[in-house]
């Protein structure tokens, strides 16, 4: 019995790479979006309105206590049934976003208390709004003490990514699924997609280790 | 310029924050420059431009240079341009005398340093009052002197003050107005030469006597 034969890798390069390509997509969709509402829903959450910090906090603690597969599975299955028809790569890109910018959320929240509040005051007091304080103030400043936890968040969402395999993504997972069915040969073929999702996470966390050191160099 | 003295926990600070609604308003009305802060319903942006404020620990903004700290609420909030309010900016730093920090990051500079940037950040933006929350607690005592002064030459210029402060020296040669306070209320309210000279109320008498014997 054959275990390995490297040729796999050769022969299905093209649904490798297009795989590869909608997992790369996906991550990216899902990245940009998890930042953007995961930032909007931190700041409902710290905000001076009552209602505001209810339903973010709602938001954060319903999402990130249900399993990922739950959530992109309502997008799959639940929202067609009510008549809202959505393909396995958008149910499973919008699936991973909301769940990770509940992560993100939590991330952000932090960081913007981690400033300390006379900054807030400061800005207040000359005149800018909660809003401006928070753009041209706070958020910069929590930046540098929100990126290992949103990096990592990050690394997370493009391994999670491979939950659109399960609702026929077209991801890298889901082509694996289909060579590994028609090789009988899982172990090249799921290595190969370990060294796909590596060349993704691991210039990523550089990335990531990058940036916190020029932020750490940067002045207090 | 009016002082706020008192001892620790009498709610001098509290007062003073107050005066620009950082402190919420539970209870009672209050009218500052005849906009009635207690209405929940007032502009207070529009209201605290024309107030300026200097805080204990300074708080400039870290992440920007000391002249982006000074134009950052002219630019936005009164709308100059960047090129006026720089130039204004400019004259501020000079004006409180370190025109050559401009470009530093107020982590490179000395606190006394960084409490004039924050004296001129107010200024920048033409405030009708300025209010000082214990602009010298958190300084060297060498450096307490070149803030005094700044603030000193400002009242020498006009500008109407409001300071929190445990210099009783500066009270005593420089305020207009004392306000004693004690226990949350304002025990007492005299020129500066009736309240050195001649305090009315006995909580102030032990308070100075406190102070002179040591």
């Amino acid at each position: 019995m054959v275990i390995w034969d490297s040729s796999v890798l050769f022969d299905h390069w093209d649904r490798y790479m297009q795989g590869f390509g909608q997992t790369v997509l996906a991550s990216l969709l899902a990245l940009i979006g998890s930042l953007i509402i995961g930032t909007i829903i931190a700041i409902l959450r710290i905000s001076p309105y009552r209602w505001l910090n209810v339903f973010g906090a709602a938001y954060v603690e319903f999402l990130r206590n249900i399993p990922l597969l739950v959530v992109v599975f309502f997008f799959f299955l639940g929202l067609p049934s009510l008549g809202i028809p959505l393909d396995g790569f958008s149910s499973g890109t919008i699936g991973l976003m909301v769940y990770t910018s509940s992560f993100i959320a939590e991330a952000i929240r932090a960081g913007i208390q981690a400033v300390p509040k006379g900054q807030t005051e400061a800005a207040r007091s000359s005149g800018l709004s909660y809003v401006q304080s928070m753009w041209h103030v706070v958020l910069p400043q929590a930046v540098k003490v929100v990126l290992p936890a949103v990096g990592n968040q990050m690394i997370n969402l493009v391994k999670n990514s491979a939950i659109l395999g399960v609702v026929a993504g077209l991801d890298l997972m889901y082509y694996a699924d289909l060579i590994s069915s028609d090789t009988f040969l899982p172990i090249p073929v799921y290595t190969f997609v370990a060294l796909f999702y590596l060349v993704l996470t691991v210039p990523l966390s550089m990335a990531v280790h990058y940036m916190e050191r020029r932020f750490a160099r940067s002045n207090a | 310029m009016v002082v706020i003295v008192g001892p620790s926990g009498s709610g001098k600070s509290t007062l003073l924050r107050c005066i620009n609604r950082l402190e919420t308003i539970t209870d009672g009305e209050l009218v500052v420059n005849g906009v009635p802060l207690h209405n929940k319903k007032i502009d207070i942006n529009r209201f605290r431009r024309e107030i300026g404020m200097v805080f204990q620990h300074f708080n400039l903004y870290p992440h920007k240079k000391v002249i982006d700290n000074i134009i950052l609420a002219p630019v936005k909030v009164l709308g100059m341009s960047n090129a006026e309010a720089r130039e204004k900016a400019m004259t501020y730093l000079n004006r409180v005398g370190i025109g050559d920090k401009a470009d530093s990051y107020p982590s490179q500079l000395s606190g006394g340093q960084q409490q004039r940037v924050a004296i001129a950040r107010g200024l920048t933006m033409n405030p009708k009052i300025m209010l000082f929350d214990e602009p010298t607690s958190a300084l060297d005592p060498e450096m307490i002197g070149e803030v005094l002064d700044v603030m000193r030459s400002l009242a020498h210029q006009g500008m109407t003050m409001v300071i929190v402060t445990h210099e009783m020296g500066f009270a005593k040669e420089a305020a207009d107005r004392v306000i004693f306070m004690d226990e949350g209320r304002i025990v007492e309210d005299a020129t500066s030469e009736d309240f050195f000279k001649q305090p009315k109320e006995e909580r102030a008498r032990t308070f100075l006597s406190r102070l002179l014997h040591h």
